[in-house]
């Protein structure tokens, strides 16, 4: 790793352009919501920012703390699921035939191309009770329950009295569910950019001295993806922590989310304060995380040097 | 909370009053601020106007008007706390007109301007929420209620305890996803006023919620009517417009007003502090409240119109609608939104987050 | 690794039971993915106002879509803006990756903690910031287009550069830096070793990093909101407005024209993409 001023222009010409747009017009913006969460709303338009803890203390209260237990959990069963599904599909696209790659990779974006409220209603049709995976079990049923009838078991019914359709919808089920769908590419891309053009004769040299299918997987190709994972678990746990339209739609009335709660601060509830200091508390959090991260890798880095 | 979802009811003919209603405009003369550039920046809700009044307007007066959309009265306020971006006329609803009045960010109207307001129902023409009009003036108004599946229910559910404390209809009910609503509807189903704030009546409201919670399928966020018409409920609570929508759809969808009482509202129109076109805003206002315009709007978004005037060019079809037009009876009992303060708003968001976390 | 030489890899008899495995997994994925999709498009086709029972097959919503021109234009804005904002995203991105990934510069881990806040934020947090602070700078509104997109497009970039930053900077992990530096020693300028040897290893990076970029732009719909000014609607903004209620077949309709376009231009781009790659260095190996 170069250092800075080893390459003055070099650093500046990377680094200034970034920095300067977060700063400006990320930053500065943030900064003005940040003064928020230590201010105190003043009639209904009038935030006096007078650094007040009020709106954190409120935050800390069981009832929001309990809330962020379980956006926590649902993110973290998203980001599980995600990356299930999400690795075996980069692997499969890496190994693709080059021809096939762009297109693959297409065809796992293309569908976040549709507007994610119009996916949702989508998704609705194709889960609620009268929706199609209701009508195919339906089908199936019938059947099922057809070939029963001929093998002169009709009259036990077997399978119920008549369909029961599958409820798949209004649950903390379908919340992850309907999060995974949403989620996946921010999962696949990252695995994917990772893992293309890994080093095919590594594998073929693990697979050559013996080791199995399984053990080369662990130990060769798990490794090689794991700066892919870990951005993909970034970028995917994340934004499923900070998702509130899947909640609503998808969800039962017990699935509200952290940014169900942030949202309503600053709407319906018009209370921008609290909403700024439960969005910082969820930045905060994955500031530091992200931070011990980097400073922990950079220590792995130069221990490798020495 | 948005309800707004008038859909294009294109079966219906349109009245050939559009363009009469244009002609007619002509008369009126063009008022004052002449040197305003010939636009007008509209924020509305969406397929909430008439199909070709924005260009009747303009044959008629030569001004553009360009129309943007919000989905819902937080949306709106939460835009223009920060000041103005430039829009001349909004449409917020009864509560949120006292909110903006309160915070100082409506445009006092100049009544002399609009001389339509001649055309307004009586009631209409004095509100507890704006007094003296002096900076709304109405557009449409409704109802929230019950919408059922006619096939699926025992009887015409005349209560909210079929909603609030029932389990007669347990696992196929539906429940409007807002707070501040549930909590007033809860209230006036116990019989205090929807603008209840007595914690302890809340908090009342709060448990009955909770222990109702396992019968009901879904806090909806404003979509009870399709799971209505799909069938994943057979009650829901909603906004009279929405069902009305699935209603001409479906013959086996009903909505009433439970005996207990609902929430009425009422959108208006203003023009918000700062807006760049106000004397074109006024005149606007006056093209909307003018009888035939006001017809050609009433009959494509199907709601409810405060213009006495525009009533004679609509069809008896839509004037008997009991889903449009509710009975004196309902209206006696039904109450509006009023703007409680922010304590009250805290409480009552705080409440609903309980009722959701429980 | 080149094309050859993935084709004499390829009939192993190992790497060939996993790809029937694969391609299982792919199908099963694609399936999960386009089953609801495959319905959307379905019923932009179906002559019933409501997506629940098939009435038969009609165009009359697209014309509908077609003839609708508030849709359009919020359709022309929803392109243009992504458009630039997947460029500008690109090139910041790309710079950020690099920057945290070849130089030690003071405060590094707090910097790259901060470019991953736009992740983080609540997107109506930061929408209500983007609000608050064009505001108060006075941003200039009624500029005509395509400058009237200028905030929206301005926040889009800011939420967007990070991710590209991340997935590139996955990429970069992975490569042998001593390449670069030896580009360098060897007499190549810090241009040249960038555009010959970095920029081609990063390829599948800013690929992906791009398609993401995309995506999040021409999805956004909160902090959109509160950044538009009275004559700028975008998709997504018209989309919610028309449809928290209930998805009408024009939607479905213009949803699946957003989706031919779209694809039509990546593919396109893809293509150039292809034509030019054949002619770089691979990046290692």
């Amino acid at each position: 790793m170069d250092t800075w001023h080893a390459h003055r222009r070099a650093f500046w010409t990377f680094f200034l352009p970034p920095t300067a747009w977060l700063v400006l017009f990320f930053l500065a913006p943030l900064a003005l919501v940040w003064g928020f969460s230590f201010g105190e709303k003043r009639g209904l338009v009038e935030i006096a920012i007078n650094g007040t803890l009020e709106n954190y203390v409120r935050a800390l209260d069981p009832l929001y703390l309990r809330i962020f237990g379980k956006s926590f959990w649902f993110a973290a069963l998203t980001t599980l699921i995600c990356l299930a599904v999400g690795f075996p599909v980069a692997v499969a696209i890496t190994f693709a035939p080059p021809r096939w790659k762009p297109i693959l990779l297409l065809l796992t974006i293309l569908p976040f191309w549709t507007n994610l409220l119009i996916r949702t209603y989508a998704l609705i049709a194709v889960l609620r009770t009268r929706g199609y995976v209701n009508f195919a079990a339906e089908w199936g049923w019938e059947r099922a329950d057809a070939a029963l009838a001929w093998v002169g078991l009709g009259d036990l019914h077997l399978l119920g009295e008549r369909f029961e359709p599958l409820a798949m919808l209004y649950n903390n089920t379908a919340v992850v569910f309907g999060l995974v769908y949403v989620h996946l590419p921010f999962m696949v891309l990252p695995l994917y950019a990772a893992l293309d053009r890994l080093e095919r004769s590594y594998l073929e040299a693990s697979l050559d001295l013996g080791a199995s299918q399984l053990r080369t997987f662990a130990s060769v190709v798990v490794p090689l993806a794991l700066p892919g994972i870990v951005s993909g678990v970034i970028i995917t746990f994340i934004p499923a922590l900070g998702s509130f339209l899947t909640p609503d739609l998808l969800g039962g009335t017990d699935s509200q989310m952290i940014a169900n709660v942030i949202e309503r601060q600053f709407k319906s509830a018009n209370d921008w304060p609290f909403g700024a200091a439960l969005s910082f508390l969820l930045m905060y959090v994955t500031f530091f995380a992200l931070a011990l991260r980097a400073a922990a890798s950079r220590g792995r880095s130069a221990m490798e040097a020495a | 909370m948005n309800r707004m979802t008038p859909r294009r009811m294109s079966r219906r003919s349109l009245l050939a009053g559009a363009g009469a209603a244009a002609a007619g405009l002509t008369i009126v003369p063009r008022l004052g601020w002449s040197a305003e550039e010939a636009k007008l920046n509209f924020y509305n809700w969406d397929t909430y106007i008439g199909e070709t009044t924005l260009d009747d307007f303009r044959s008629a007066t030569g001004i553009e008007v360009k129309m943007d959309l919000f989905a819902d009265n937080d949306e709106l306020f939460a835009k223009l706390k920060e000041g103005n971006p430039g829009y001349d006329v909004i449409v917020p609803t009864n509560d949120y007109v006292e909110r903006m009045i309160a915070a100082g960010m409506l445009e006092t109207l100049d009544h002399s301007k609009i001389p339509n307001m001649a055309n307004i129902t009586p009631v209409f023409r004095d509100a507890a929420f704006d007094p003296g009009r002096k900076h709304s003036l109405p557009y449409m108004w409704g109802t929230i209620g019950i919408g059922y599946r006619k096939s699926r229910v025992s009887a015409t559910p005349e209560s909210w305890k079929h909603l609030y404390d029932s389990d007669e209809y347990s696992g196929r009910i539906a429940m409007l996803g807002d707070g501040s609503t549930i909590v007033g509807i809860g209230l006036k189903y116990l019989g205090y006023s929807y603008n209840e704030t007595d914690p302890a009546r809340i908090k009342e409201v709060e448990e009955l919620v909770i222990r109702q919670k396992r019968h009901i399928k879904a806090f909806a966020e404003d979509n009870g009517q399709d799971l209505l018409i799909a069938g994943e409920v057979d009650l829901t609570m909603e906004w009279n417009g929405d069902i009305l929508q699935v209603m001409a759809e479906d013959d086996d969808i009903g909505y009433t007003v439970p005996k207990e009482g609902g929430l009425l509202w009422e959108d208006t129109l203003a023009i918000p502090k700062g807006a760049p076109h106000p004397g074109n805003a006024h005149e606007f206002i006056n093209f909307i409240l003018d009888a035939e315009a006001g017809a050609a709007i009433a009959d494509f978004i199907y709601y409810a119109t405060p213009n006495e005037a525009a009533k004679q060019h609509l069809s008896a079809e839509y004037l008997e609608n009991p889903a449009i037009f509710p009975p004196p009876s309902v209206i006696e009992i039904s109450e509006t939104d009023k703007y409680l303060g922010e304590d009250h708003q805290r409480l009552i968001d705080e409440t609903w987050t309980r009722i959701q976390a429980a | 690794m080149s094309a050859a030489a993935g084709r004499r890899l390829a009939p192993g008899p190992l790497e060939y039971g996993r790809r029937a495995w694969m391609r299982l997994t792919l199908l099963a994925t694609f399936v999960f993915l386009y089953a609801p999709i495959a319905t959307l498009i379905a019923f932009s086709f179906n002559d019933s106002r409501r997506n629940i029972v098939w009435r038969g097959f009609t165009f009359k919503y697209y014309e509908k879509a077609w003839n609708n021109d508030s849709l359009i234009e919020a359709f022309v804005n929803s392109l243009t803006i992504a458009f630039v904002s997947t460029l500008a995203s690109t090139v910041l991105g790309t710079l950020a990756a690099v920057a945290l990934w070849r130089f030690r510069f003071p405060f590094k881990g707090p910097h790259e903690a901060a470019m991953a806040l736009p992740i983080v934020i609540p997107e109506i947090c930061m929408g209500v910031a983007m609000l608050a602070f064009f505001a108060r700078i006075g941003w200039p509104t009624g500029l005509p287009w395509p400058l009237n997109l200028g905030a929206i497009t301005i926040a889009h970039i800011s939420f967007s550069f990070p991710f590209v930053a991340v997935v590139v900077r996955a990429r970069l992990a992975n490569f042998n830096r001593e390449l670069d530096e030896a580009a360098r020693d060897l007499g190549a300028s810090e241009w040249q070793a960038f555009r010959d040897v970095l920029v081609p290893y990063m390829l599948p990076g800013l690929v992906a990093g791009a398609l993401l970029a995309f995506t999040l732009s021409l999805d956004d719909f909160v902090i959109t909101f509160f950044t538009s000014g009275p004559d700028t609607v975008t998709f997504p903004v018209k989309v919610y407005s028309m449809v928290r209620f209930s998805v009408t077949p024009e939607v479905n309709a213009a949803s699946t024209v957003l989706i031919a376009i779209t694809l039509l231009i990546t593919g396109i781009a893809l293509w150039l993409q292809g034509r030019s790659g054949a002619r770089q260095l691979p990046g290692k190996g």
